[in-house]
């Protein structure tokens, strides 16, 4: 398997590049996607390879494309849509919730809507509050859905083609910073199984699990509390629907201690559902200190920078948390 | 929150209180109503009941301890309500600087998370992780030091535990408590609970055999002054010390008021169900004789001389291991069918200790009656801050010359001591005459 660095962003094209080019019944749609390669470019270069037929400019309405992408999914095709700003989800939310999610199930299966939204997420760009948030708890909350998180370019290639191969809806968040991130990347094909999380660090005093850009910020923690002697866990959910509580609840029985971060609104964020299955679970008899979540501030995403920057959880307060947490090791 | 128990001032007079023994132990349900603790003052033994309900959080003070007036000497609230770790000072006060500085530290030690037991009546701090372990090795996490916030017990204070190896006896948090005021070893102790629990019961039946050996040391026995033997020794004393005492005695011929008593006997009898003594007599002659003779009903207090408007007369009686001196007010108005009934109710409630605090103060002038022993005469020591005591001794018939004729006659000997400071002889003298003119020819009385 040859591998190289690539990006984030070049992680996700070449998943649908290679899907498209393996399967005609993929195609994509979306807000400028076509010459102008989208509002980060993700799909620049893809009009030249497929063609206005595969690669579909839309109307600027969110609903349309989403309802649009269900009806093409529900007679045989497998669309990709995209969203320019996972904020504007909001509109697109009645096609997905009451259709996209219900269908299957309504019909007994014998309707299926097999599709990807991708979309960019989270804060840190500037983009102040309609174009920054992180609001993968409603999509999570959906039976039918499924919400995919991907944390690194490795990881994304895997789990889109795994969004794409799924017979389900999939809500796909990328995260605007993540974009320029880079990996080793397999050339080839390959598909990373939904509902399997990662564990980024190996530790043995604090499990912290984190999604998305914050893997990255508990990685950095981690390193930096390595130096004190405290030793970090690290899981990357990847998915958080479906869940992987296994491999969660494992990690919490060996150290015993757990944090949550996430970039999203701390109150009714993901991070409560997660300590739930964990404090619910077996593990909860190993707990040796009270649980913790970080998350975001209860404020809409300012748009000056440095209050930006405040308004989600950044490495020192990771690093605080823990030491708090294992205080009474 | 916890509601204070304060020293209850119970005189004018009272500084402070002598704790006599309390009826419940921290950690104990109290009643509204119940009684709490006893205390003695300068003149009264009383049961202090209490007035608010819940758990007896916290002692301050041992018995024996003798505590200011409206000190707070404990609380009263429900388990795990946070109490001082020590008195916080008076009942109602706003607070000292001393006070307010030890509030702040309190405050600082609830802010900085403290390693400590679990504190008492509430349910052990622990992690899952702790209890996990507790619970498969059969530890009560209450014996266990938590290293945590408020004395959480993590995983690592249980295994230490474990590792200690020490085998802590079990025991309820009073049974350890017990122990340690009455310095018994809970490991010699055998536990009646479940599981062989250490009870109350088990803790102080093994603290008897303790006493037991104290008993069979040397013949001379030694008992620690307490209670009203100590309050008593030291108003004698004060007394005595302070009060340059003069006794004068005279002899009083008491065939008329034999007389009067014999012909009001049935009277009052018939009126109020008690016989009418010679003490009752005398209490209203001294009252009338005390009219008169104002410069006697009078109180040092300082450098001042405080002169009584009303003549109330202490009654000294005798009880169990001491001395209490009731009080009958307002002699004067009183005739002697009211003046039995007071004398019979407060005799009767000073020898059952059941004196309401009403009936322990406020005496201008003391009445000690040794009349029933074989005594003549006695130097009574005054009852401070009254000015002087009538001692009285037995009638006795005895001859007397009466018209240059020998005579016999019942007679009975008074002795007054007064105190030199608030007044001298000659008046002390003119009362005491006074008086005998008035037993002798009782039908002054009615003037």
């Amino acid at each position: 398997m040859t591998t190289r660095q690539i990006t984030y962003l070049e992680a996700v094209r070449e998943a649908m590049s290679l899907e498209m080019r393996e399967n005609n019944d993929v195609f994509i749609l979306g807000e400028d996607i076509g010459v102008y390669g989208g509002a980060f470019g993700v799909t620049r270069g893809m009009i030249e390879e497929f063609g206005p037929e595969r690669v579909r400019n839309t109307p600027i309405s969110e609903a349309a494309i989403a309802g649009a992408a269900i009806g093409s999914a529900l007679t045989g095709m497998r669309p990709i849509l995209e969203l320019q700003f996972s904020d504007f989800i909001t509109i697109a939310m009645d096609q997905m919730v009451n259709q996209a999610a219900k269908t299957r199930y309504m019909f007994g299966g014998k309707g299926k809507v097999p599709m990807v939204l991708r979309t960019p997420a989270g804060s840190g760009t500037g983009a102040a509050a309609q174009h920054s948030q992180s609001l993968e708890a409603w999509m999570a909350h959906i039976p039918g859905l499924k919400v995919v998180q991907p944390s690194t370019a490795y990881d994304v290639k895997g789990l889109l083609k795994a969004a794409i191969d799924d017979d389900n809806p999939v809500i796909f968040y990328e995260h605007k910073l993540l974009y320029r991130t880079t990996d080793d990347v397999p050339e080839e094909s390959y598909k990373i199984e939904l509902g399997k999380a990662d564990i980024k660090r190996e530790g043995t005093d604090v499990t912290i699990v984190a999604t998305a850009i914050m893997v990255h910020k508990a990685l950095e923690a981690a390193s930096e509390l390595e130096k004190e002697g405290i030793s970090v866990e690290v899981v990357d959910p990847r998915t958080i629907v479906p869940l992987d509580k296994e491999t969660i609840i494992n990690s919490v029985k060996k150290t015993g201690r757990l944090i949550v971060v996430h970039e999203a609104v701390q109150r009714g964020g993901f991070g409560g559902e997660i300590v739930s299955v964990v404090a619910e679970s077996e593990a909860f008899d190993y707990l040796d200190a009270p649980i913790k979540r970080l998350g975001g501030k209860a404020v809409p995403i300012p748009y000056n920078p440095t209050l930006e920057k405040a308004a989600i959880p950044q490495v020192p307060d990771i690093i605080e948390a823990v030491r708090e947490t294992v205080k009474n090791k | 929150m916890a509601k204070e128990i304060f020293m209850p001032k119970l005189s004018s007079t009272m500084a402070v209180g002598t704790l006599l023994q309390w009826f419940k132990e921290e950690g104990e349900t109290v009643e509204i109503g119940e009684p709490l603790f006893e205390i003695m003052t300068d003149k009264i033994n009383i049961e202090v009941e209490a007035y608010d309900q819940g758990v007896l959080l916290k002692k301050y003070f041992d018995v024996d301890a003798e505590v200011p007036v409206n000190q707070i000497i404990g609380y009263i609230g429900q388990a795990g309500d946070k109490v001082p770790d020590s008195s916080p000072g008076m009942t109602g006060e706003e607070g000292t600087t001393e006070e307010k500085e030890e509030a702040t530290v309190s405050e600082q030690q609830e802010l900085i998370p403290t390693a400590s037991h679990t504190q008492e009546g509430e349910k052990p701090r622990a992690t899952p992780a702790a209890r996990r372990i507790a619970r498969t090795n059969n530890l009560e996490l209450v014996f266990i030091d938590g290293s945590g916030p408020y004395g959480r017990v993590h995983k690592k204070d249980v295994i230490a535990h474990l590792e200690a190896k020490t085998s802590i006896p079990k025991a309820t948090p009073l049974a350890r408590k017990i122990a340690q005021t009455e310095k018994v070893e809970l490991s010699s102790v055998t536990g009646s609970g479940v599981n062989g629990k250490i009870v109350k019961d088990d803790v102080v039946s093994a603290a008897v055999p303790k006493e037991a050996v104290a008993l069979q040391e040397p013949a001379t026995k030694r008992r620690k002054m307490s209670g009203m033997r100590k309050v008593i020794a030291d108003r004698m004393a004060q007394s005595a010390y302070t009060a340059p005492h003069v006794t004068l005695t005279s002899e009083v011929e008491m065939t008329k008021v034999k007389e009067l008593r014999a012909a009001l006997l049935p009277v009052i009898e018939k009126q109020t169900g008690f016989r009418v003594s010679f003490t009752d007599i005398l209490v209203k002659a001294v009252g009338a004789a005390l009219v008169r003779h104002p410069q006697v009903n009078v109180s040092i207090d300082g450098d001042e001389i405080v002169q009584h408007s009303e003549i109330n007369i202490g009654l000294a009686v005798s009880v169990q291991d001491g001395l209490m001196v009731p009080v009958i007010k307002d002699v004067v108005s009183k005739g002697l069918a009211e003046l039995t009934i007071d004398a019979k109710d407060v005799g009767k409630r000073a020898r059952e200790n059941k004196l309401l605090p009403d009936q322990m103060r406020g005496s201008t002038f003391t009445v000690s009656n040794l009349g029933m022993y074989a005594v003549d005469a006695f130097t009574p020591i005054i009852n401070q801050p009254e000015s002087a005591i009538l001692g009285v001794g037995r009638i006795q018939d005895k001859p007397v010359a009466i018209n240059g004729m020998l005579e016999i006659r019942p007679m009975m000997t008074l002795s007054l001591s007064f105190d030199h400071r608030a007044l001298d002889g000659a008046p002390a003298a003119a009362f005491l005459t006074e008086l005998k003119q008035i037993l002798e020819n009782p039908f002054e009385l009615l003037v």
